[in-house]
């Protein structure tokens, strides 16, 4: 087993889309370990404390008229002109990748096993060593259209504070209202609709003193985890989907294996979207978006190894801990085959809860009778009595409905 | 209002209602949700305080006022909207007792109204005007009416802005009284087109919602000439005249050459005369020669007949010389070009769901049903029982169970209550499961109680009404009550000076299964799980034979340190005949003994599995106010089938009181049950719990409650529903239409509003402080997809307000 390092820089990240073209920037063996830095896509939210004094973060977000580090955000074209940025922001992740694993083919199954998790201290003299993240209530989020209060069509964002002192929690510092920000290459953002825009303080007005005395329990996770999709060169990380991606539950964190498809050679693992915390369905459009680094175990499982283990016939991503198995049902369980070409576009607009519930119960009856054995009745009766459907995310256009069943069910 | 919510790649514009093109901003992430273009009122989403305003701002969109307060509105309203100002404005209106005008300073716009389900009346200044269900009432701009609600009504209201009829303005000014039309002849196409375009109205596309608003305004254009005709006989005025060009022009669009002078000729007027009239209705001839073209070419390019023509063709045939030069004002106007349309139109156009059988009433009966003012004779079960007479509080009751203290399959503000009991009193309360009779020999046999509930011979049924169907089963023949609701509940209660607007509180202190007086069994507890044809699974199943119903039978070990259950057997569901004779060829009625010799057990069944017990009421229940006779099975505002293993021992549920002395009835319980209760049922299983009920005043903390809350000891936990109010939301009809308009993206709708109402109204959040603590810190899950409501249930942990 060898451990390496995997640092954030501008050659070790790629930013808002999955690609099986992009060259790996570390190749490792099955069983190695590997300590992988991200970065959040919204430390630019407030750069002070998120950016200033970081050289990888300061280097990664570099944007100004003559130089922009990071050229290309999203899956979008990226020959313009632009209606908002290269890449258009189809895909908003600033994510660390791709690791290729030795001997990974498609059918195989990769395991990633997430072995620790800290978040990356402001480096910032002022804050240092402190952690802060980000939450926008976005034009994404559940809530956009159906807003009480004035200005309908708003957008917030809420700026947290971890305190990692046990039990670790988050707290909110402040928030603003999103207002038109203009690029240095002139594009006005109206709203949040391009990753790593940098917010000019002076345009927005702070608000403090809000969710006073609350201490959200906090819940390290990576939102976005996954391999490369076959389907096309270039996949938005947005919509979550067999490969994984932007799953954003925020189970996947210390003490999980993940297990994930592989669909193209090397499989192609990246990471980030780190979360301090998240509810289940992300309602706002996003959770409380920080940089974290983690420590992963990843075990190559080959295709002829499958059989007769809990991986048989597994064909989306699937969560262990000690506690549950948990499968992931989305609106779309592949949304880049079933949904055309314009895939991008139509899964848009084709969220639904309903599908996703459909999906996972499909999924877990799969599981239930492929890996545990039973027959299709002794599932279902199963599920109806003793598996949990909860609601992952509603934000992230291939919305999500996790299906758990716990393991002591099993254990006797 | 913008229509950037469609992901149109981001070449393309999009039409706006408003005349002047926007352009589609794609998003980076999210959802194209076109809803966007909906706007939606529920009572439920607001603090009560606020609601009144709320509601308020959203009947003046269609040019309407009501005379509720700012902090007034209390019962259930809702409503959804589509469309702006300028052109049609199409609402749906869920409205409670209260009075509706028209709102002062609205645009000079006449509003159509469509009473649903109850006659109106409209009173006028000299006059009184009844609008009965199904009919429609024009309500000029100019003209003062009122209307007087005494309980809750469904509306359709309309309002049509001039400028979608492309020129003829005449009729609305000409228009000074109220026309009343029956729903018959012309007028019976237009009302029934508004209608479903009301009920659609949701689903339409931006461009599909446009050809709908110039369908609708070309009918009610002429239903409004139609009108003035029969009260201005025979003088032919300008306005007809007008319509008569318009009609010939109509069919003299195609001519490319078309000019002025020859429509004059054939109307026998001069050139000049004509003119003249479009002028008076603000047009010009050749403004209003394009616009008709470029619409009937809109109607054309996807009319069934015509998709595969090509748009060349199209153009010329609307009587466009040049298809270049249509292409371009076809972009122009509609925001995209002809092709392009045509690709959107037809990609849109996709198959209706099918549907399958439903639980519950079949709306077509509904329809057809007539008020039933009384319970028959002899239905309620039981009277008072003494036991709980008046003392000093706290008293303990018991309420144990037998024939006469259940009601079976239906809640009702009609039945005589069972128990007594005062604020602070306790009760131990008895409640069997309908699942019994799954396997009588375990469950039944030899248990004095449920031998009384489940007697049943062919001359003697204990408890006849089984739901709220017809006594006589004149629907399907399944039985009295035709099992429109199945669950055995344990009441009702009444609890002293509850009154409707007061909560109560009802604690669970225990709950303990029911053992087994069975000989052979004595002692031990079982339960039985269905996978019924209600289940989520039921149309998909995977083996053969499809589709099937199976019933597993589990035991129950509640005192073992970790307690759980275990399946014993299963057996597929065979044709039981009743010992009335009728044949169940489904599990659609309840409490049907099952003959063991008549199914075949399958054993061992899920070896080796234990499932974590989970002790819960199914049931908790409010009687409501609405209906006096309710199917058991969908939750809503009043409780009910609440199906959320949380509330179990150490929980809390508070329930908005509707009628006097609230009704408390106790049901439905499980040993345990998974989040989602896929199959349609837990693991059923006859309990004995403990509980506790405190009333809460009007008044008080729980001022702004309207829902079903419950409370454990580390979380609050609010239940979402599809359809919060489904019982006032539906009106007649809504016993059956719940199980059609079921989705867990609406009840997660409903979650949402009421989560972010309960941080702002009971945590003391801003708006936007209490959407960001949902994204950060609030669990929503699937409470259950099996109910006809559905439920998504929104946890928020105490935790979070003691830091």
């Amino acid at each position: 087993m060898t451990r390496h390092h995997l640092p954030a820089t501008p050659s070790t990240v790629h930013w808002g889309y999955f690609s099986k073209t992009l060259a790996p920037v570390l190749t490792i063996a099955s069983q190695d370990r590997v300590v992988i830095e991200t970065i959040t896509h919204h430390a630019n939210d407030d750069a002070e404390r998120m950016i200033t004094g970081d050289p990888a973060a300061e280097e990664i977000f570099r944007w100004t008229p003559e130089e922009k580090t990071m050229r290309r955000r999203g899956a979008g074209a990226d020959e313009g002109p632009f209606t908002r940025g290269s890449g258009e922001g189809v895909g908003v992740h600033l994510l660390t990748g791709p690791i290729a694993i030795e001997g990974a083919e498609p059918g195989d199954v990769i395991e990633v096993r997430i072995v620790d998790a800290h978040p990356r201290p402001s480096a910032n003299p002022a804050y240092a060593g402190r952690f802060f993240g980000s939450n926008p209530s976005a034009n994404w989020g559940f809530q956009y259209n159906d807003l009480i209060e004035e200005p309908k069509h708003r957008e917030v964002v809420t700026i947290y504070e971890l305190d990692m002192t046990e039990p670790a929690t988050v707290s909110a510092l402040y928030s603003y209202l999103w207002t038109p920000q203009t690029d240095p290459d002139r594009i006005v953002h109206p709203t949040i609709d391009y990753p790593g825009v940098p917010v000019d303080h002076t345009t927005v007005t702070r608000k403090e003193g809000i969710l006073s005395g609350i201490k959200v329990p906090a819940r390290l996770h990576f939102g976005t985890m996954g391999l490369a999709p076959a389907e096309a060169d270039f996949v938005s990380t947005i919509p979550p989907n067999y490969t994984g991606g932007n799953m954003d539950d925020w189970r996947i964190t210390k003490g999980a294996r993940m297990y994930y498809p592989v669909a193209v050679a090397g499989g192609l693992f990246s990471v980030g979207d780190a979360h301090a915390s998240q509810g289940d369905s992300e309602l706002s459009g996003t959770a409380v978006e920080i940089s974290l680094t983690g420590e992963f175990e990843f075990i190559l499982h080959k295709k002829a190894d499958l059989p007769g283990t809990a991986l048989e016939g597994l064909n989306h991503p699937l969560l262990e801990n000690n506690e549950v198995w948990s499968v992931y049902g989305f609106s779309y369980a592949n949304y880049l085959s079933e949904l055309g070409p314009d895939h991008q576009n139509e899964i848009l607009k084709r969220s639904s809860l309903d599908l996703a519930m459909r999906d996972a119960f499909r999924k877990l009856r799969r599981f239930l009778m492929t890996v545990h054995a039973l027959s299709e009745d002794e599932a279902i009766s199963l599920m109806s009595v003793a598996a949990d459907f909860s609601i992952t995310q509603v934000v992230d256009a291939n919305w999500g409905v996790t299906g758990s069943i716990r393991k002591c069910v099993f254990d006797r | 209002m913008t229509t950037g919510r469609l992901a149109f790649s981001s070449s393309q514009v999009q039409y706006d209602p408003e005349g002047d093109r926007t352009t589609a901003v794609e998003r980076p992430s999210g959802t194209a949700d076109e809803g966007m273009q909906i706007r939606q009122f529920v009572s439920e989403a607001h603090s009560r305080g606020t609601r009144g305003q709320a509601w308020q701002d959203s009947l003046a969109s269609i040019g309407i006022r009501s005379d509720v307060q700012p902090a007034g509105l209390q019962n259930f309203a809702a409503a959804s909207m589509r469309g702006e100002a300028d052109g049609l404005v199409l609402a749906r209106l869920t409205v409670g007792a209260q009075t509706l005008s028209p709102l002062a300073g609205r645009p000079r716009l006449p509003i159509v109204l469509i009473s649903r389900d109850e006659a109106i009346n409209v009173t006028l200044p000299l006059d009184v005007l009844t609008v009965e269900p199904g009919s429609l009432v024009i309500l000029p701009a100019a003209s003062q009416w009122q209307i007087a609600l005494q309980k809750n009504v469904r509306l359709i209201a309309l309002s049509v802005a001039d400028t979608l009829f492309h020129g003829p303005k005449t009729g609305l000014q000409a228009l000074t009284m109220p026309q009343h039309h029956p729903p018959e002849g012309f007028a019976g196409i237009f009302i029934k087109s508004v209608e479903a375009a009301a009920l659609e109205m949701d689903r339409l596309s931006a461009i599909e919602w446009s050809c709908l608003e110039d369908a609708v305004a070309d009918l009610f254009f002429a239903l409004l000439l139609q009108g003035e005709r029969t009260e201005v006989l025979a003088r032919p005025s300008l306005a007809a005249l007008f319509h008569r060009v318009t009609l010939r022009l109509e069919r003299h669009l195609h001519e490319t050459e078309l000019t002025a002078g020859r429509i004059a000729r054939l109307e026998g007027i001069s050139e000049r005369y004509l003119q003249k009239l479009f002028e008076q209705n603000g047009e010009s001839f050749s403004h209003y020669v394009r616009e008709r073209r470029l619409q009937r070419a809109r109607a054309a390019l996807v009319a069934p007949g015509d998709i595969r023509l090509p748009v060349a063709d199209v153009a010329f045939t609307c009587g466009f010389g040049d298809a270049a030069n249509f292409s371009r004002l076809f972009k122009e106007r509609f925001g995209m070009p002809p092709g392009a349309f045509r690709t959107h139109y037809t990609e849109k156009a996709s198959g209706g769901a099918a549907s399958t059988d439903q639980r519950g009433w079949p709306v077509k009966a509904l329809a057809s049903k007539q008020p039933q003012p009384r319970l028959p004779a002899g239905d309620v079960s039981g009277e008072a029982v003494s036991d709980g007479t008046p003392s000093r509080p706290p008293t303990h009751h018991r309420l144990s169970v037998n024939a006469s203290t259940i009601h079976w399959g239906y809640f009702s503000r009609g039945l005589e209550p069972v128990l007594e009991i005062r604020s602070g009193d306790t009760v131990e309360i008895e409640t069997l499961t309908q699942h019994a009779s799954d396997a009588p020999d375990l469950m039944i046999r030899g248990d004095a109680a449920a031998e009384d509930v489940f007697a049943w011979t062919p001359t003697h049924k204990a408890v006849d009404r089984r739901g709220a169907g017809p006594l006589d089963a004149s629907i399907y023949g399944r039985g009295a009550g035709e099992g429109f609701g199945v669950h055995i509940c344990t009441g009702p209660i009444f609890i002293k000076d509850a009154e409707p607007g007061d909560v109560v509180e009802v604690r669970i202190d225990s709950m303990t299964p029911r053992p087994s007086r069975s000989p052979g069994y004595e002692g031990r507890a079982f339960g039985s799980s269905v996978a019924a044809w209600w289940g989520y699974h039921y149309n998909e199943l995977l083996q053969a034979p499809r589709p099937r119903e199976n019933i597993t039978i589990y035991e129950i070990f509640a005192d073992d340190e970790d307690a759980h259950a275990q399946a014993l057997f299963s057996y597929r569901w065979q044709p039981q005949t009743d010992p009335f004779g009728v044949v169940h060829n489904t599990y659609d009625y309840p409490g049907v003994p099952v003959d063991r010799s008549s199914v075949e057990m399958v054993s061992p069944v899920l070896s080796g599995v234990r499932i974590p017990l989970r002790p819960h009421f199914g049931v908790i229940a409010v009687a409501p106010r609405e209906a006096y006779m309710v199917d058991s099975v969908p939750p809503a505002y009043f409780g009910g089938n609440l199906d959320n293993w949380r509330l179990g021992a150490g929980s809390v549920v508070y329930l908005p009181v509707s009628v006097p002395g609230a009704l408390l009835s106790i049901g439905d319980p499980h040993a345990t049950q998974g989040d989602g209760e896929l199959a349609g049922t837990a693991i059923e299983c006859s309990m004995t719990g403990s509980v506790t009920v405190v009333l809460h005043k009007k008044g008080g903390r729980f001022d702004d409650l309207t829902y079903p809350l419950i409370e454990t000891p580390t979380e609050w936990v609010l239940t979402g529903f599809s359809h919060p109010n489904y019982l006032a939301e539906f009106g007649a009809k809504s016993q059956g239409e719940v199980y059609t308009k079921s989705s867990l993206d609406l009840a997660m709708k409903d979650a949402f509003r009421k989560a972010r109402r309960f941080l702002m109204e009971f945590q003391g959040l801003s708006e936007d402080e209490a959407i960001a603590l949902m994204s950060a810190a609030v669990d929503f899950g699937v409470t259950q997809v099996v109910d006809g409501n559905w439920g998504v249930h929104a946890i928020i942990r105490k935790a979070l307000f003691h830091g």
